[in-house]
């Protein structure tokens, strides 16, 4: 059993989809996060064991190559698309409460700002490791991610800004959320912004890549 | 006059060093899926007809600047220092809104969200290249008519680099008249569709055309950044 999860963690870590898959090159026609992630929950391994044990390591390590600049966004991409592929099998054990996320995170781009492919990047990594994502979209403003916090007021909030004429509304908003929900967790991030701006907006965590906000999030929930 | 030009995906060359360096691969060594999605992005972006580049030159009785900002046609735009000293040597200015259309960012942007980000990624890179190429085009053609009176050009700056607030776009679409090739701002200055661009190029005899220097940019730890 822990055989199959090491061989999920690899289809995760290398963007292996499935058997018919020809990417990555060196893992052409074996089997791929699909199959194994059906062949593991048919021999009865707990769905919160895949999640855990198989796909959140994989996701870790292409997480952790990323930061290094040992990988590039599209094969980043691939293990996002080989994890949601084995997700499909896991969302009734989601469901019925068999197997649980660790936490939700609300993410979008500020108001003022399109630039969302290292948003997007952040929510995929964050449910690759294991957590529920709200995605908000881009241009969005305070209201939208209070209403979303109301929904899910144990939720923390990623605020992500590419143009720096759009970090002054990133300092509204955040001072706007935490008017509202003071003990919310809020992480910022983008090219623009850094570690000092995020103290001087009252922000609560700034990371430079995905796995810092991943890292900064497991460290509250253990 | 404003000219509003609609280009067929064919006539466009799309830098290639650019989609390879964003996909991570050499061209002639990348893996698939990938140059089976870029034949993909490339099937579609010959079907659509909706890339446009739309550009104007301003005479130098519409054009002033006085070094901290420019007026055209009466209309004031803000580039900030170091912008503004770029063009310090134009008599003549040229505005241009690009864009790869709605077909292409809508779908890149469908596809990135939900269906296929793999894909969507690659037609996210292909749909920035092909704005770009446009802009290449139309820069070309400024040129050209530059060229024609003896004059040179600069290269072509954006509202949002070196500190251009892009709300300045507001302004910069006003002296469009509509005739922007489809491309709209919101009241944030967002253009849509998202794969569109909009700029700057100064004219003159006496103008120099200078690379795009990292040291003219304030962010430091941009990942494209050239030491
Ligand atoms: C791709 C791109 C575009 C694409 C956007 C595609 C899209 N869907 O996002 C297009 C071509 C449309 C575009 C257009 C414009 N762009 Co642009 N664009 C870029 C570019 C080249 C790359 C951005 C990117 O995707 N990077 C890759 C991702 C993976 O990295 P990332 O976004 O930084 O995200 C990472 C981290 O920052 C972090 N992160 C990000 N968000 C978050 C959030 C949280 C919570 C956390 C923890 C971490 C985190 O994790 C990510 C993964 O590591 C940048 C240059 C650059 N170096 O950033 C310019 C850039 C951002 N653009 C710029 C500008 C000005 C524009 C325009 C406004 C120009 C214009 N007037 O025409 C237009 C606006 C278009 C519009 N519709 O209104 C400027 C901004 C300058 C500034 N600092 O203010 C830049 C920096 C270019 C430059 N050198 O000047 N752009």
């Amino acid at each position: 059993m822990s055989d199959l999860l090491n061989q999920l963690s690899e289809c995760v870590e290398f963007g292996k989809v499935n058997k018919a898959a020809p990417f990555p090159p060196q893992m052409k026609g074996m089997d791929g996060a699909d199959e194994i992630t059906r062949q593991a929950i048919e021999q009865g391994v707990a769905a919160q064991d895949v999640l855990t044990k198989g796909l959140m390591p994989g996701m870790e390590r292409v997480g952790v190559k990323f930061r290094e600049n040992k990988v590039f966004v599209p094969q980043v991409l691939m293990s996002a698309k080989a994890m949601s592929t084995a997700m499909v099998h896991l969302k009734p054990f989601f469901a019925s409460g068999e197997a649980k996320q660790k936490g939700t995170f609300i993410i979008g781009t500020v108001l003022g700002d399109l630039h969302d492919i290292g948003k997007n990047l952040v929510a995929m990594m964050l449910e690759g490791n294991g957590y529920k994502v709200i995605d908000l979209g881009i241009d969005v403003n305070t209201d939208k991610y209070l209403a979303a916090l109301e929904e899910h007021p144990d939720a923390a909030v990623g605020l992500s800004a590419l143009l720096t004429t759009t970090m002054a509304n990133m300092e509204r908003i955040t001072q706007e959320i935490k008017a509202v929900y003071p003990n919310t967790l809020v992480t910022i991030g983008g090219a623009p912004v850094n570690a000092d701006f995020s103290q001087k907006i009252g922000a609560d965590y700034y990371a430079p890549d995905p796995q810092g906000v991943v890292e900064f999030l497991n460290k509250q929930t253990a | 006059m404003i000219y509003e030009i609609s280009f067929r995906f064919e006539e466009l060359e799309l830098d290639e060093e650019f989609i390879s360096r964003e996909l991570g691969y050499p061209l002639d060594a990348m893996p698939e899926p990938f140059p089976f999605y870029l034949s993909e992005a490339q099937n579609l972006a010959s079907s659509v007809n909706d890339i446009v580049g739309s550009y104007q030159l301003f005479e130098p009785s519409q054009f002033l600047t006085n070094g901290r900002s420019l007026h055209l046609k009466g209309v004031k735009l803000k580039p900030g220092k170091t912008i503004t000293g770029e063009l310090r040597e134009s008599s003549h200015a040229a505005l241009f809104i690009c864009t790869a259309g709605k077909t292409i960012s809508e779908e890149a942007d469908r596809l990135l969200r939900g269906d296929d980000p793999v894909y969507g990624y690659v037609l996210n890179v292909f749909g920035s290249a092909i704005a770009e190429a446009v802009a290449d085009r139309l820069q070309e053609r400024i040129q050209a008519e530059a060229q024609a009176q003896g004059m040179q050009i600069t290269n072509r700056y954006s509202p949002g680099y070196c500190h251009w607030d892009v709300a300045d776009q507001h302004a910069l679409f006003s002296l469009f008249e509509g005739k922007t090739g489809g491309v709209s701002l919101t009241p944030s200055a967002l253009m849509h569709p998202i794969k569109s661009i909009s700029g700057i190029i100064g004219v003159g005899s006496d103008v120099q055309y200078r690379d795009y220097h990292c040291d003219l940019c304030q962010m430091k730890t941009c990942m494209h950044r050239k030491m």
